[in-house]
């Protein structure tokens, strides 16, 4: 009985990450729905239909410059819209492998955009919130993100070190709570993320390991961050 | 590619000693044990999401813990077999350390469990840094290692320094999989739950 014991150690742990593991796959659709990809390789026809989307009468009173940010429904995300315009900005994140920015046109309360790695974001803004939904990395989540004000809003931060390009993203919430990721390659046609060092928004810098990163905020109301997109 | 360090130290054994023989099927089981989980790793799509525990800031900051928590009892494992095999002067082993060194092994290794979960099927082997890469190896290769350990440990005639090598194997793994991870976490973020 006692030889045993070492085996009943390796298959309980084995068990327990079996478990665990399912457990994993059944909270993964709560938060988020699989988003299966349509087979087309071209970009172009995957993004055309917006289907779950609002129809032609939605909106009149777009505002022309607005900033929006909000968790997505069921948690696990969040997401940043800035409009200036008729140009939008956009980063969904979940803090960790998942993020994606987008860019794209804004017109008459409606919203189009693309990332890379067949991101996409389709929704519909008026002054209070922004209604939608957004495909990154696979995974689709829906939103209705409200209008925020600064310091809240969207940060990107941008820097070189050892010829990579690091890309980092935060979106700060209403209530002060943050999520950020970090593309340690950003130039690579489908970058991986990490999770982002934590942002310190009064000073706009954060820190990952010895690069201190410095911060734009990407506001449609100042424009700021628009102009080098 | 993942299994090599998981399996090398116990080989060399083979042309002399004669019980070593019984280290090879062991050494096997566990270089397809770390070849499966890296392969996973880097074959599933990371979701970015799994399990999370309450009370804590971000997974990042559970996994931390409970690897803190793993190295922890480790400590008390190499203490321990330090202490069954004499080698600590004036401590004459007692009758419960037998006991201490499994319940320590035990714990250590199931926390390790949910940490090895959330990396696999959330994170994936991912290799974009070096302390990314190190860690995705070492994590692979400590299970691995681990079970080789555990497959030995009931074997009777294997040559005397199989165990010792073998928990200082798996000790050494687990210390630079905790340095690539929960330390650079605590060292990045600070140390918070």
């Amino acid at each position: 009985m006692k030889i045993k014991t070492p085996l009943i150690t390796l298959l309980a742990g084995a068990a327990l990450g079996v478990i665990l593991l399912v457990a994993s796959m059944l909270a993964t659709p709560t938060a988020a729905t699989r988003y299966t990809p349509i087979g087309t390789p071209t970009s172009a026809s995957t993004v055309a239909p917006p289907s779950p989307t609002p129809t032609a009468r939605a909106v009149v009173n777009a505002p022309a410059r607005a900033d929006y940010a909000g968790e997505v429904h069921g948690g696990g995300a969040s997401v940043a819209i800035s409009i200036h315009g008729s140009r939008a900005i956009a980063y969904v994140c979940n803090g960790s492998v998942i993020e994606a920015w987008l860019k794209g046109i804004a017109a008459g309360g409606r919203l189009i955009m693309t990332g890379k790695n067949r991101a996409r974001l389709s929704a519909t803004y008026k002054p209070k919130q922004a209604v939608g939904h957004v495909v990154a990395h696979g995974v689709r989540y829906t939103f209705s993100a409200p209008v925020v004000h600064k310091p809240s809003g969207l940060y990107q931060a941008i820097a070189v070190v050892r010829g990579a390009k690091i890309k980092a993203g935060w979106i700060v919430l209403s209530d002060g709570s943050q999520v950020g990721s970090l593309e340690p390659k950003a130039d690579a046609a489908a970058p991986t993320a990490t999770q982002a060092p934590v942002l310190d928004v009064a000073t706009g810098t954060a820190r990952d390991g010895s690069t201190v990163l410095v911060a734009t905020p990407i506001s449609g109301v100042t424009g700021s961050g628009f102009n080098q997109q | 590619m993942t299994a090599e360090p998981g399996t090398s130290a116990p080989a060399p054994s083979g042309r002399a000693a004669p019980g070593a023989a019984k280290l090879v099927l062991p050494s096997l089981i566990g270089a397809l044990v770390a070849l499966t989980l890296g392969v996973y790793g880097r074959l599933h799509h990371p979701t970015g999401i799994a399990v999370n525990i309450a009370g804590f800031s971000s997974p990042g900051a559970v996994k931390s813990w409970l690897a803190t928590g793993a190295i922890a009892f480790a400590l008390v494992q190499v203490g321990s077999a330090l202490v069954m095999y004499g080698k600590v002067p004036r401590i004459a082993p007692p009758g419960w350390i037998g006991g201490l060194h499994q319940w320590s092994g035990r714990i250590a290794f199931l926390l390790t469990v949910p940490v090895a979960v959330h990396c696999l099927y959330a994170l994936g082997f991912q290799h974009y840094s070096t302390r990314v890469l190190v860690h995705s190896l070492l994590g692979c290769a400590f299970f691995g290692a681990f079970t080789v350990k555990m497959l030995i440990l009931p074997k009777p005639g294997l040559p005397r320094w199989t165990l010792p090598a073998c928990g200082a194997l798996v000790f050494t793994v687990l210390t630079g999989v905790w340095f690539t991870s929960a330390y650079w976490f605590f060292s990045t973020f600070g140390i918070r739950h």
